[in-house]
């Protein structure tokens, strides 16, 4: 199978003014993303890996510069259609879960796929199983409130999965979580990938995620300073990863 | 490769959300009961002006009634009661009053209900960027906030319209005679003073959440889900 570009971006700005000041985000980003693939966005806090994230998932809008999904520029399309977007076809994960409170795993997994269009049945067998696929299997009606960090982004997973995306978007996935959570959701989102071939783009500083990212791209002030591949990574990940977990 | 949109390749026709009016409904049932305490605050001040409303209604109603009976108990326990009508210039004045004491007290509750509306809908502001982000159209967040107040408001102005005119019924049992007020009178006048307050107070509550509902409709999901409260 040919490798196809999912994500694609051209020269992407991102300017906020503050009073009278001009602050630019990112400072013309162009990247592509292969269709399955895995990618980690590092870079510090304050670096737009978050607002880059924003313009990828059609969140935000960039000043200017142009996100393709699937070759189709997304500032293109009306809001019915960007709301189908995020529909169907791209997951968000975020670092504080942002399950709805009120409604407990089951309802939270099966809302997308409410939106969707599926039926009330089809959509709570689907939900049971992507929530049991993800270790949750019994606690189908537990609330957000009534589980611990890591199982409330497992229940995130599930719905991100919910209406089987081409696409994840997770950001700062492992902030919330201490350091096993952390590594168990990577090794979920791993084996998601792995599964579904849906491309994962993380926004992270954690540095375990290197090891699972197919590449790493580095953000430094708005722009991409450096761009990783796998085989480059290995050596450096013993040293990071090992030095993280002594 | 061909340049085909695969994402966008599937029929036009099949690219659609929805939010059923059922789970609608649903979604709104759940929000209320686990919010109660906010939600019980919101019930009390429409309850409370319209009660008001339909008690100062109510009252005169009656009593114009009582009035207007000629047989000679009826005058005496009027005239005890230090109610019988003497003077028509003194009764309008009283009822202009009457009239501005309600307009200020809608005005009042009006402001508080939009407060606690606006409050109500900016604290779900992130759940609001969830929503949008997992593909919520702003239709169906308006939906659901407005579904939420009808609710709100139709539950506060019913228990406040009842309470009301039992109070009504009450002072006027304490202060005259219960014994005046037949059944028919009393249901002739609830049912001229409780369907306007229930229709002002549902429709006052509708009104205050538009605004908050709409704003919060339009965000951005990013925005929505940055701001802090």
């Amino acid at each position: 199978m040919s490798k196809r570009e999912i994500v694609r971006t051209q020269g992407v700005w991102k300017t906020y003014y503050m009073g009278s000041e001009e602050v630019h985000a990112l400072r013309g980003i162009s990247i592509s993303v292969e269709a399955g693939e895995y990618i980690s966005i590092m870079g510090p806090s304050g670096s737009g890996k978050s607002t880059f994230f924003n313009m990828v998932g059609g969140l935000d809008k960039p000043t200017s510069g142009e996100v393709y999904i699937d070759e189709v520029d997304i500032s293109q399309l009306g809001i019915y259609e960007l709301a189908w977007l995020r529909c169907r076809k791209i997951g968000y994960i975020f670092q504080t879960f942002n399950l709805i409170p009120v409604m407990n795993a089951l309802e939270n997994v099966s809302l997308p796929m409410v939106f969707a269009g599926l039926g009330a049945d089809e959509s709570r067998d689907k939900a049971a199983a992507l929530l049991a696929r993800v270790g949750l299997g019994d606690r189908l009606t537990h609330r957000p409130i009534e589980m611990s960090g890591g199982q409330q982004q497992r229940v995130a997973i599930a719905r991100a999965l919910a209406n089987d995306p081409a696409i994840i978007l997770a950001d700062e996935p492992t902030g919330n979580l201490d350091l096993k959570t952390g590594r168990e959701i990577i090794d979920l989102l791993t084996e998601m990938k792995e599964e579904r071939n849906v491309t994962i783009i993380t926004a992270t500083h954690d540095h375990k995620m290197l090891a699972a990212s197919d590449r790493v791209i580095w953000f430094t002030d708005g722009q991409v300073t450096r761009i990783q591949n796998r085989e480059d990574l290995d050596i450096r990940v013993g040293t990071i990863g090992g030095a993280e977990e002594a | 490769m061909s340049s085909e949109h695969r994402l966008f390749s599937e029929d036009p026709s099949q690219r659609k959300l929805s939010l059923p009016w059922g789970r609608t409904v649903e979604m709104c049932w759940r929000n209320l009961k686990n919010r109660r305490g906010r939600f019980l605050l919101v019930f009390l001040s429409i309850a409370v002006v319209v009660a008001f409303f339909v008690s100062t209604l109510s009252y005169h109603r009656l009593l114009e009634e009582l009035r207007g009976r000629d047989d000679v108990h009826t005058r005496a326990v009027l005239e005890r009661g230090g109610v019988l009508s003497h003077n028509p210039e003194a009764d309008r004045k009283h009822r202009d009053q009457m009239v501005w004491l309600l307009v200020l007290s809608g005005m009042l509750c009006f402001v508080g209900v939009m407060n606690t509306m606006y409050m109500s809908v900016t604290e779900r502001y992130r759940e609001i960027g969830t929503l949008k982000c997992l593909g919520a159209l702003d239709s169906f967040v308006v939906r659901l906030f407005l579904l939420e107040s009808v609710f709100i408001g139709a539950v506060g102005s019913a228990l406040g319209a009842l309470g009301g005119f039992l109070l009504t019924l009450f002072q006027i049992g304490v202060t005259l005679e219960f014994g005046l007020i037949g059944v028919g009178h009393v249901m002739r006048t609830l049912a001229q003073t409780a369907p306007p307050a229930f229709a002002g107070g549902t429709a006052l509550t509708v009104l205050a959440a538009i605004y908050p509902t709409i704003a919060a409709a339009r965000m951005k999901p990013v925005d929505a889900m940055r701001v802090e409260v």
